[in-house]
């Protein structure tokens, strides 16, 4: 029955790769900075915010060379300037190597776990630690393989495997154990394998190119490769680069193996910890490793309150700890968990210890840029009309509206089956979604219908 | 202009050279690994030790051959073996500030993780459960 199950199950599977999303900093391709860290007005993605961005490049300068490992960094402005793209352009130039870790202030609030340690589970995700693997192989392209079956029909079978490189050609004896895994990895003449030398595994890594036609119809998977070079008994060597938290999660004793496979990690012993950080210090000072500190990039970070702070300035000064960037739009505002105000929401400790870069508002011409850049990343053609239009709208109202209109009057446009947004449809999708200040114009206007007015009067609680 | 010309000449030489050094210490390695394979093969056609096998065998020095002992020639041979896994050994050790030398040269980045010692098979093991999802 459960068989059953399975198979009618199957065609259920439907192909979600065409519905993508597009995430709203997916133009962001880096900071946009030459070589002299001079940033261009307009590149990858990147428009304006010179000064930040230069701060930024400086920032990311001392990050690669290593230089600024547990320091902080905050990026602070009005909402809609650019931090989180500021901060998406750090990650992106620091390319694939450097582990980049990024959070919502409020993610951290969970039930399954304490406060701090989910971010410190954030703190070891951003650390990476490069090792490497070495193994010494035979690497080569089978010539002939001869197995001798005793004539008894019992008995050790004694064998003989010929390889060749395109520079040298050797035989080998080959044992019972031997034979077995070559035949169950079916290997014949004209597979290219490699045998690691400690464990005697044998791997196949395809056909040889010359004898591509030793048949007409073979299987999709049979992957040609070229007949191996140089010698035949190789070193080869892997670097990988896993994170901290990685080397906790299997090492946290009560979830075993299977944690990887949920995801689901639950809290970490701190003995755990403990026992990793002297097992990887051991290794560098062996040379077996190299810490990449990384980057742990908070934002929203006045959703953080008191206690998660205290923690972020003790974890900040171990030697294992990765450059934090936060972000935040607030301004002087009461730190969560406390009746006490301060700058960004932030404890004035805690402030001492960073680098500030400040975003402003954009100006006309970067606005009309940004939109620009947007309109190309969500495939919507804008007339120069309707370009000025949405531009003024980016204005008066805020970038993120206008950045949403794009693709509603895309809609629109599409619907009357015209090729390039006109102000008409612009013009209609502004008459149907309101901005933040129409709406609450609206909402005083007619607040007397609405359920539970009785709140009127009220702040609404921010922090 | 001929000042300049004589500098990239000077700067491509030491390019050649270093790249010159690299290849011919590559082909060396083939070279030794061919003597050690060979090795290897006479290694196990000396195991035979059926008794109507003759205790002594011919060996080949150069264009002569030489009847020797049998324990004697094994001895010699894993003698080269060891001589020769060791000399490999240094040529690849010695290969790799080599190639360093060459990217300096050339202006190519560092590799990362290249002067690195490696994890023992036990560590390595441990960490294969992370890198295979």
């Amino acid at each position: 029955m459960a068989a059953q199950m399975a198979t009618t199950k199957v065609p259920e599977v439907r192909d979600i790769t065409r519905i993508e999303r597009i995430g709203a900093h997916s133009h962001i391709r880096g900071l946009g900075l030459d070589d002299a860290l001079e940033p261009r007005q307009v590149s990858q993605g990147m428009v304006g915010q010179l000064a930040s961005r230069r701060a930024a490049g400086l920032i990311l300068e001392m990050i690669k060379d290593g230089h600024i490992a547990g320091r902080a960094v905050l990026i602070a402005g009005q909402p809609g300037t650019g931090k989180t793209a500021i901060a998406m352009g750090i990650a992106q130039s620091l390319g694939p190597d450097t582990p980049f870790t990024a959070l919502a202030g409020s993610e951290i609030f969970s039930l399954e776990m304490s406060k701090t340690e989910a971010l410190s589970q954030a703190f070891r995700k951003a650390i990476g630690v490069r090792i490497k693997e070495e193994t010494e192989i035979i690497e080569g392209e089978v010539v002939e393989i001869q197995i001798d079956r005793p004539a008894t029909g019992t008995g050790a079978k004694v064998g003989k495997l010929t390889l060749k490189t395109t520079e040298m050609e050797t035989i080998y004896d080959l044992g019972s154990k031997m034979i077995e895994s070559l035949s169950k990895e079916r290997v014949q003449a004209g597979d290219v394998i490699t045998i690691d030398k400690a464990t005697g595994k044998i791997t196949k890594l395809g056909r040889s190119f010359t004898r591509a036609r030793d048949y007409d119809a073979m299987g999709a998977q049979t992957q040609f490769v070229q007949c191996p070079e140089g010698e035949l008994q190789k070193r080869k060597e892997v670097v990988h680069t896993v994170s901290l938290h990685e080397i906790d999660v299997i090492n946290s004793r009560t979830q075993g193996f299977l944690a990887l496979f949920s995801g689901d990690t639950g809290e970490i012993k701190s003995e755990v910890r403990e026992q990793i950080n002297a097992k990887v210090s051991e290794w560098r000072e062996e040379g077996k490793a190299e810490i990449i500190p990384g980057v742990l990039f908070i934002d929203e970070v006045h959703m953080l309150d008191i206690e998660c702070f205290s923690f972020l300035n003790r974890a900040l000064e171990s030697d294992l700890s990765p450059v934090l960037i936060m972000a935040t739009n607030r301004g002087i505002t009461r730190i969560r968990g406390t009746n006490y105000q301060s700058p960004h929401g932030i404890p004035i400790d805690m402030l001492d210890r960073l680098l500030i870069i400040a975003t402003s508002p954009y100006t006309e011409k970067e606005t009309r840029q940004i939109l620009k850049i947007r309109c190309e990343e969500e495939d919507v053609e804008l007339s120069e009309e309707a370009h000025t239009v949405l531009t003024r709208i980016g204005l008066e109202t805020s970038l993120r509206y206008a950045i949403q209109l794009i693709s509603t009057a895309g809609l629109v446009c599409r619907k009357r089956r015209g090729t390039e947004v006109q102000v008409e449809d612009i013009k209609r999708v502004y008459s149907l979604f309101l901005d933040e200040s129409r709406s609450s114009t609206y909402m005083k206007e007619y607040q007397d219908s609405f359920l539970f007015n009785e709140t009127q009067g009220t702040q609404m609680e921010t922090s | 202009m001929e000042e300049e010309s004589q500098r990239i000449l000077k700067y491509l030489t030491e390019v050649e050279l270093a790249a010159e050094d690299v290849l011919s210490d590559k082909q060396q390695i083939v070279d030794l690994d061919i003597k050690r394979n060979r090795n290897r093969e006479a290694l196990n056609a000396l195991r035979d030790d059926s008794p109507q096998s003759e205790d002594k065998v011919k060996v080949c020095f150069g264009s002569m051959f030489i009847k020797l002992p049998k324990a004697t020639t094994k001895q010699m041979i894993q003698k080269d073996q060891a001589q020769l896994d060791k000399e490999i050994s240094d040529l690849r050790k010695r290969l790799k500030a080599k190639v360093n030398h060459l990217n300096d040269l050339q202006g190519k980045p560092e590799l990362r993780g290249y002067s690195l010692s490696p994890l023992s098979s036990d560590e390595m093991k441990a960490i294969n459960s992370i890198l295979k999802r």
